[in-house]
């Protein structure tokens, strides 16, 4: 039973980064900071693409959105209504996000496979696009959004949205709802057989996903200070999350956190010591795992496959 | 499961009316219509081609017929999505087995149990046990915590019928859950069929295996082409020529005659 979570000693080993990860602030050191919590919001991000993406088995390319609604919310409510309590911003974030992604959904979700991604792409450009014509959000110059006085308050914030969204993806494999967002994945068809209505899963499934972009997004928009179009739906904060699950193991609860880390943990070394072509580099990382890790790491440490898996993928490109 | 009683019933249990499916210009279907008693075993067969999987995939809800409407309990079920017809007691086996592959044995009954009928009252610990025991009555539960894609071939088969038993169905449609299996195997599965219909399932059997039909089936509907050619007790319609006529041929059927007449 709890066959969904995955591996049981790398969640154990997970949680426990993340408890030392909520240490990071007494170190006092600014980059340190900015750092953990860069890791923070990718995990968060990386949870919720892996509930539709991982679990439902819908590639969404179109998660930003939820992400730069959150930013938008935050920054709204400092800049209309002067409020800058983070609790409340992540509360308004969530349910306008789940209101958004109930709405697209419902008519997108009836879409499969590429057909979706692609879809979900769209959303993504259209959106950046009207968020940069509206002046009541700042149109194309963006909105400025007041850091609270302690500043490492939104390392704490971000901190507890990961750690919630851990743990509603923790909570979500050992419940009936986990079963169906599998059963979706694997046969869309014999799941609606079995009993499970399948649009109604997915629009669950997309609004959780939607739920966690935004909190992360609103705490972000506060520690950032600013919001414009091109920083709330960034091209990074849509892809990285994915290759991030991509990485650690899609469709396991630790596997968007250990991504996040090793993906942070390249890109960093990358950038510090080759700074002009960093990104090559990136993009070769984002090929190999997709190439000899197709579900990521953590599906090493399952009964099959193993690092058999690895050397069998080797020898399937003759390398 | 109710007690096999036979209810008084003045409406019909089971009922195709006229449907038709029409994929552009074929028409699998070509106005179809019989009735099916509560707690009969029914026999589907016909050519390859001849549209029992589509009639299939019409009762079950998982294709919407061009025309005609079927009948469950006095409802029509035609415009009742898939997962809804599943939850009135309409449950189905598929002819290519659609296994939740990265899913052990036990999970992939453990979500019908969760979803189905009744299902909306079981918790996840208790999907698992009863789960367990449909495992038990098809004879997996050896291997309940093997992953789905590990089975062979019999065993997807097997996995399949406890799939949808769990769903606790009045009805259960089984497309071909035969095919494949050795003579030792067939007897097993028609005393499990029959262990079934006992408790009171009425099943709608799709089968090549001519032996399996005639010795499970209280009535036979032949289809060809997409329409209803007979209907009626096994041995009668599977001698009737029509029938014959339509497995094997005109030709071999006039060549029968000549013989016969030359005797």
């Amino acid at each position: 039973m709890g066959g969904l979570s995955g591996n049981a000693t790398a969640l154990r080993v997970t949680v426990a980064i993340l408890i030392l990860l909520a240490f990071v602030p007494l170190l006092h050191s600014g980059y340190d900071e900015n750092l953990g919590r860069s890791v923070l919001m990718f995990a968060t991000l990386s949870f919720g693409w892996n509930i539709l993406g991982g679990y439902t088995g819908y590639v969404s390319f179109g998660n930003v959105v939820f992400f730069g609604i959150g930013t938008y919310t935050s920054a709204a409510l400092w800049q209309h209504w002067h409020q800058q309590s983070i609790p409340l911003a992540i509360g308004c974030a969530v349910v306008v996000a789940v209101a958004f992604a109930i709405v697209l959904g419902i008519p997108i979700l009836r879409l499969r496979g590429h057909y979706f991604a692609i879809a979900t792409l769209g959303i993504a450009l259209a959106t950046e696009e009207i968020v940069a014509n509206i002046d009541w959000l700042g149109a194309g110059s963006g909105q400025a959004v007041r850091p609270l006085e302690a500043f490492s308050s939104y390392y704490f914030a971000m901190w507890a949205v990961c750690a919630a969204s851990m743990l509603v993806t923790y909570l979500i494999t050992r419940s009936k709802l986990g079963y169906a967002f599998v059963a979706i994945r694997e046969n869309e068809e014999a799941a609606a057989v079995l009993g499970v209505d399948a649009t109604r899963y997915k629009v669950i499934a997309w609004a959780i996903s939607a739920a966690m972009a935004a909190a992360a997004g609103a705490v972000f928009a506060g520690a950032n200070g600013f919001i414009d179009p091109p920083t709330a739906f960034a091209t990074d904060d849509n892809v990285f999350p994915i290759v991030m699950a991509l990485l650690g193991g899609v469709g396991t609860v630790a596997g968007p956190l250990i991504g996040a880390l090793i993906l942070t943990a390249i890109n960093e070394t990358l950038w510090s010591h080759f700074p002009q072509i960093h990104t090559l580099f990136f993009g070769a990382v984002i090929v190999l795992v997709v190439l000899f890790l197709p579900r990521g790491l953590l599906w090493l440490m399952n009964t099959r496959g193993g690092w058999r898996g690895v050397v069998a993928a080797f020898g399937a490109y003759r390398l | 499961m109710s007690d096999a009683g036979p209810e008084p019933t003045r409406r019909t249990f089971l009922s195709i009316d006229n449907v038709a499916m029409y994929f552009g210009g074929l028409h699998a279907l070509d106005g179809v219509s019989f009735e099916v008693e509560r707690g009969a075993v029914l026999g589907l067969i016909g050519p390859n081609g001849s549209g029992k999987t589509t009639l299939m995939n019409v009762v079950s809800g998982v294709l919407k017929p061009t025309s005609g409407n079927v009948r469950f309990g006095g409802r029509r079920i035609a415009d009742v999505p898939v997962y809804a017809v599943c939850r009135l007691g309409i449950a189905r086996t598929f002819q290519v087995v659609k296994p939740f592959a990265n899913l052990s044995v036990r999970e992939n009954v453990a979500v019908g149990a969760m979803y189905g009928r009744n299902g909306s009252r079981r918790s996840a610990r208790a999907s698992f046990d009863r789960a367990q025991e449909l495992l038990e009555i098809v004879g997996l539960a050896r291997i309940a915590e093997r992953f789905a894609s590990e089975l062979t071939v019999p065993d997807r088969k097997r996995l399949e019928v406890a799939k949808a038993l769990v769903l606790d169905p009045e009805v259960l449609l089984l497309d071909e859950v035969m095919a494949g299996l050795n003579a030792t195997e067939v007897d097993a599965a028609l005393d499990l069929l029959r262990t079934i219909n006992q408790r009171g399932t009425t099943l709608i059997v799709v089968e090549h295996v001519m032996k399996a039909i005639v010795s499970i089936s209280t009535s036979v509907v032949v289809l060809a082409e997409g329409k209803k050619i007979a209907e009626g007790a096994p041995a009668e319609v599977l001698a009737s020529p029509r029938v014959i006529e339509a497995y094997l041929g005109a030709r071999y059927v006039k060549r029968q005659r000549q013989r016969e007449t030359d005797a």
